[in-house]
């Protein structure tokens, strides 16, 4: 951190005498980021050291094992239906078809433009009352493989709104992916003959898919976060859990404890691939 | 029937006078700007057409017309005798009739030079993938890119990229090859071996459509210049002809400030 700031900085230094010299302020960001280290890094090992009860912490961890994989099953399965519906929906608002262009943009407007915690509430709770009282097909679901994968109606509600809010998103990356190969791409391809279709597939995309790859990552990491809104639908994540035990036991270090080693158990992995993707993406550079 | 045409061109082009390309009273508007005025040029079978004129002439937008990557607004633009700026006509298929080379390459960055070269032909034409290869180094080779095969895009020169650019475009064994100012991206010690791959092609009796500033070149191997200015063509004829003995003031302005 400090070492972007003082790059940018350097720039603007007017002269040797002014106060931001790039030495200074080199020394400086060093100086602040070790000091905020050393702050967090002490506040860390207070925590661990005085407020984590490991007695307790290893009891309840196996609840946040389940919840962990409770939730990593969500985010897969709402992951690929997010990630292939937002092509779609990037193909939707890159479209000159008028309609579908209209569509396309509506629908990332809406999802958007209102918050997720509702879009849960329209589907948990307004799609069932479309039945007369009772009358709600789904009410106990397919126990697939239980406690972890229980498809019930709050699990498909939890796969459908993180799907259609995170195809917005993934939408929106995509269409800024496709913008960005030059126009070139696409006449070269036509100008051989082939389709549009043929075109997209084979020319535009794979150079879009790379353009859009660090946004749609990042969106995968909100989306594993998003999971915690899912708390307020009764599924039994890793919030709930934090919560379930924060009140019986009165202790809030030792389940945050638990509740940041879980998230960061899927999201940093989660990161770690995307690098990966975003690396592999590179043609002709490696030699 | 039409899939025979594109087979026996060579017949085709002995038997009759059927222009390979054909301009009819072309209009083209971006908006207000009137960029085409009622073009009329054909080209023959084997012609090497060269079209010059100060940049914002409508020189490229008159190759872009010719395989339909712009639209035009009035008259007609015929390929082999048939119309590509016809509504209905299926522009996939003529297209394959008409090789392209851009002046900033356009390769795809994802594919290798070989990749390049065949997608295509796959593809659109149904060849099978080792059929493709075959020919697609056969023409990498004509191009002297044997080597390069495998390379990507981003390994290779400017010079290098647009040879393989010609050569993508030669694997679907058009009739006709377009080149929009192909040699003006590049560095000066490379336009030379961009400029032998055409007229190499030239001398094979290939049927061009070239957009250049080259005039040396244009001198040397165009069977016809074309001079456009402000839209409209103001001045066509031989080589020399045109250099040497300019009929209009347009023409003779041109060829002050060019040399």
């Amino acid at each position: 951190m400090g070492e972007t700031y003082a790059e940018e900085r350097s720039g603007e230094a007017v002269s040797d005498e002014g106060l931001l010299t790039d030495e200074r302020v080199k020394l400086v960001g060093l100086a602040v980021s070790l000091a905020f280290t050393a702050v967090i890094v002490g506040f860390i090992a207070l925590v661990l050291l005085e407020y984590v009860n490991y007695d307790l912490l290893i009891s309840v961890a196996p609840r946040f094992v389940v919840a962990f994989a409770r939730v990593l099953a969500v985010v897969l399965v709402s992951s690929v239906f997010a990630v292939t519906l937002g092509v779609l929906v990037g193909l939707g608002r890159v479209s000159r078809t008028g309609v579908t262009h209209s569509i396309a943009t509506a629908y990332v407007q809406f999802f958007r433009g209102t918050p997720l915690l509702f879009q849960l509430f329209i589907i948990y709770l307004g799609i069932p009352s479309l039945w007369p009282p009772g009358g709600f097909p789904i009410s106990r679901g397919w126990e697939l493989a239980p406690p972890v994968l229980v498809v019930d109606w709050t699990f498909i509600t939890a796969v459908v709104a993180l799907t259609l809010n995170h195809a917005a998103y993934v939408g929106e990356a995509v269409k800024g992916g496709i913008n960005a190969v030059p126009s070139g791409q696409m006449e070269a391809a036509r100008s051989l003959g082939m389709s549009y279709v043929d075109s997209m597939r084979e020319i535009i995309l794979p150079q879009a898919w790379r353009n859009a790859l660090a946004a749609i990552g990042n969106d995968q990491v909100i989306l594993v976060k998003d999971t915690s809104l899912l708390t307020v639908i009764a599924f039994p994540e890793i919030i709930t859990v934090f919560r379930e035990i924060n009140s019986n036991q009165f202790d809030a270090w030792t389940p945050i404890v638990l509740v940041a080693v879980t998230y960061l158990a899927i999201t940093l992995p989660l990161m770690r691939l995307v690098q990966y993707l975003e690396n592999r993406a590179e043609w002709g550079t490696g030699g | 029937m039409t899939a025979n045409d594109q087979e026996d061109r060579q017949v085709s082009a002995d038997g009759f006078d059927l222009p390979e390309v054909e301009f009819e009273k072309v209009n083209k508007y971006f908006g207000e700007n009137h960029v085409l005025r009622d073009v009329d040029l054909a080209v023959q079978d084997r012609e090497v057409v060269v079209i010059v004129g100060p940049s914002g002439s409508g020189k490229s937008t008159l190759l872009r017309c010719v395989n339909r990557l712009e639209e035009i607004q009035s008259g007609e633009v015929r390929i082999g005798g048939e119309a590509i700026s016809a509504p209905d006509v299926d522009v996939n298929r003529l297209r394959q009739r008409v090789g392209m080379v851009f002046q900033h390459f356009n390769l795809f960055p994802h594919k290798t030079a070989l990749e390049n070269v065949t997608l295509a032909p796959v593809q659109v034409r149904g060849l099978s993938k080792s059929e493709a290869r075959e020919r697609g180094l056969d023409l990498l080779e004509e191009v002297g890119l044997g080597e390069q095969a495998d390379s990507f895009p981003a390994e290779l020169s400017g010079g290098q990229k647009q040879r393989v650019a010609i050569a993508r475009a030669l694997a679907m064994e058009p009739d006709v090859m377009l080149f929009d100012e192909v040699t003006s991206a590049l560095d000066p010690e490379l336009v030379g071996e961009v400029l032998a791959v055409m007229r190499g092609l030239a001398e094979e009796g290939m049927t061009m459509l070239v957009v250049t500033h080259e005039m040396g070149f244009a001198r040397e191997v165009g069977d016809r210049i074309v001079l456009m200015s402000e839209g409209e063509i103001v001045e066509t004829g031989p080589p020399v002809d045109f250099f040497d003995n300019p009929k209009t003031d347009r023409a003779r302005q041109f060829l002050e400030r060019v040399h």
